[in-house]
């Protein structure tokens, strides 16, 4: 399998501030799914926030390939053209913002960049209704304004939604199952679960084991104070379970 | 008096405007009588605190002077009929075209009215109904509405008769290249219901100083929806002064983007019980343009209600100012009244001065006032640019998101919706940052 990302060796800071990532090495290829744990404090929303270009990061060392590109070198629209996602821990409320006059801007701005004819209103139109299909969820949102009055599950969904449309390369989800209970959380991990692809390599953050319950990873990697420390696959997340972070910690 | 006074470079027009007009002995009078009081007055300066935000000197240093008539026959340099086809309503409108304050009937199309609607030209309306402007000039004027009165020579009458609906709207265009004092004039019945669409624009970097009198009798219900969109080198002023009766509803809409320097002073008066008067606008500026809303209402019935959302969008080194007033009369119980002011400013060299203000002097009343003064939110940019918009286009997109609802609030008629969605979009193009 090609490899899709290629994190080698980063180093990351947030502006003028401390070192959060101290040197991540990590492989991702196409058709895996990773899952990246740790503690709170560990770096896992910088590691994040720095793939996806969120300003406030200054990278200090290190390389990100991204299909043989170097990744830290586009802004982060580009990134995004290119195929890279970030489903939010917190999505953005946008209130006058239509859901779909948004999204269509973004599917659209994606197709160009990639060559491709953009979609007209009707063929967005059949394209959201097969995605709301796809993840059994119903079109009212996209009646509002981006995430103005949603729920904590429905913003969570929504993020989804926007992947399925986007179709992405690399899809980060960053902690997508904070907040979510029980119920929420199964729609959101199968709504995930029916985007694995061959083509596309899924990394999600999360700070709880419960969530490979329902996405199992192929690779399960434990981030400690801005480091790899240990790597296995998806048995390693039970293992994980019964041990804690802390043995891991020392063990590193 | 002095030898010489602001009212020295208009005097030479003034004596013109005596020439050509005929009309009524009063007017000329009033006229006389308004002249004086410019010249008594002057220009507003910062000393007087409804001015102190404005800086008049763009128009000050040289005012622009009304040109002398068009030829009858039509010839002249009006603008081109295809000049205005973007600023018009998409809808069958009557229409009436001012070019430099003056009735254009080339330029116009009024079309069948009703029976008990009287929409006509003020000079018309003078030499044939001279009885319905009478007592319709305040006395004790302001500078600017004062010089209006003595130097109009031409304007819109329209006069509704009790219980009479004009479902289609009025569409009055303000084309001015030099100067144009008009004057609108508007007066519906008892349970009439009235929509005017008012288009400020322009050519040349002239100078629009425009009077409005409403006057809403018991019921009546007026929609108003005001584009400024003068010329980037204009001067335009606007006093409007409206007068509700018992239930009467003023729903104002004003969109301001033009003119170098602009100021817009309304001034509302509730006099009748339940009155409502609900004002939703924008001041979208940019560069070194300038721009003053300054809205009065003065509550005097009894339940009466005021809501005014006004946003402002400032880039370049452009300055906006919201003056707001709500007065409550003693005795004027179960007022209820919302300001609020927003503005986003889109470069650290634009400027906002903002002041919603209450004067209350009733016991039970429901008043409040805000105003807010921030900068596009970062975490909104970045989530759009994270999805693929390109940094400008996301821009946009706030920008249009924060304004058009001064728009969608405002409740109006589609068509008039339609053509104020599109001058906001229209600005958007010209370039916002």
């Amino acid at each position: 399998m090609s490899k899709l990302l290629e994190i080698r060796g980063l180093r990351a800071r947030i502006a003028n501030g401390r070192e959060v990532l101290k040197g991540i090495d990590l492989d991702v290829a196409a058709g895996e799914v990773h899952a990246i744990m740790g503690p709170n404090g560990a770096g896992k929303s910088t590691l994040s926030s720095v793939l996806a270009g969120k300003p406030g990061y200054e990278v200090t060392g290190g390389t990100v390939r991204y299909l043989g590109q170097d990744l830290l070198a586009m802004p982060a629209d580009e990134r995004a053209r290119e195929g890279v996602f970030l489903a939010f821990q917190y999505p953005v409320e946008i209130p006058g913002v239509n859901n779909m006059y948004f999204l269509r801007a973004a599917l659209n701005a994606g197709r160009r960049q990639r060559g491709q004819a953009e979609l007209d209103a009707q063929q967005f139109l059949k394209a959201v209704r097969e995605r709301l299909k796809l993840l059994d969820i119903g079109d009212d949102l996209l009646r509002r304004a981006v995430n103005v009055g949603f729920s904590g599950g429905e913003k969570k969904r929504n993020e989804i939604f926007q992947m399925a449309m986007l179709e992405p390369n690399l899809a980060i989800l960053d902690e997508t199952d904070s907040g979510l209970d029980i119920d929420a959380l199964r729609a959101v991990s199968d709504g995930v679960n029916r985007l694995r692809d061959p083509a596309r390599a899924i990394v999600m953050i999360t700070h709880y084991q419960r969530l490979l319950d329902y996405i199992v990873p192929d690779r399960v990697h434990v981030l400690a104070d801005g480091r790899i420390v240990a790597s296995g696959d998806k048995t390693f997340a039970a293992e994980l379970e019964r041990t804690g972070y802390a043995y891991l910690g020392d063990a590193a | 008096m002095l030898m010489t006074d602001d009212s020295a470079p208009f005097r030479d027009a003034f004596d013109q405007v005596l020439a050509t007009v005929a009309e009524p002995a009063w007017l000329t009078t009033r006229r006389r009588a308004e002249m004086d009081r410019f010249a008594l007055l002057g220009f507003p300066t910062r000393r007087q605190e409804a001015w102190r935000f404005t800086d008049l000197e763009p128009l000050i240093a040289a005012p622009p002077l009304p040109a002398p008539p068009l030829p009858a026959a039509g010839g002249g340099d009006g603008p081109a009929p295809a000049s205005l086809a973007p600023w018009l309503l998409p809808a069958p409108t009557h229409r009436l075209v001012l070019v430099d304050g003056r009735f254009a009937p080339a330029l116009s199309a009024g079309g069948a009215l009703p029976t008990g609607v009287w929409l006509a030209p003020v000079a018309e309306t003078l030499r044939r109904r001279p009885d319905m402007l009478e007592g319709a000039f305040g006395d004790g004027e302001e500078a600017f509405a004062a010089l209006n009165a003595a130097l109009f020579t031409d304007g819109v009458v329209l006069a509704l008769e009790p219980g009479v609906v004009l479902e289609t709207p009025v569409e009055i265009i303000h084309h001015t290249m030099s100067a144009a004092h008009a004057r609108l004039h508007i007066a519906l019945g008892a349970g009439a219901q009235a929509t005017v669409v008012e288009t400020a624009m322009g050519t040349g970097g002239g100078w629009g100083n425009t009077v409005g009198v409403i006057s809403l009798g018991a019921g009546a219900v007026l929609t108003h929806l005001h584009i400024q969109a003068e010329d980037p080198a204009a001067c335009h002023t606007a006093a409007v002064r409206a007068a509700l009766a018992d239930q009467a509803r003023y729903e104002a809409c004003a969109l301001i983007t033009g003119g170098r320097l602009s100021r817009r002073d309304m001034a509302v008066t509730l006099a009748g019980d339940g009155a409502q008067f609900r004002l939703h606008g924008a001041y979208l500026l940019d560069g070194e343009q300038e721009a003053t809303l300054s809205v009065r209402a003065d509550h005097l019935g009894l339940g009466c209600r005021t809501e005014e959302v006004v946003k402002g969008v400032l880039a370049g080194a452009s300055h906006g100012v919201f003056l707001g007033t709500v007065a409550v009369a003693p005795g004027a119980d179960g007022t209820d009244a919302r300001q609020l002011n927003r503005n986003l400013l889109l470069s650290p060299q634009a400027r906002v001065d903002t002041k919603p203000e209450l004067e209350i002097l009733a016991d039970d009343v429901k008043c409040s006032h805000g105003a807010t003064v921030g900068s596009l939110d970062e975490a909104s940019l970045f989530y759009l640019q994270a999805r693929g918009i390109d940094p400008e286009t996301a821009r946009r997109m706030l920008v249009e998101a924060f304004a058009v609802d001064a728009i969608d609030a405002a409740g109006l008629p589609d068509a008039l919706a339609a053509l104020a969605r599109r001058h906001l979009r229209r600005w958007l193009d010209g370039g916002a940052s």
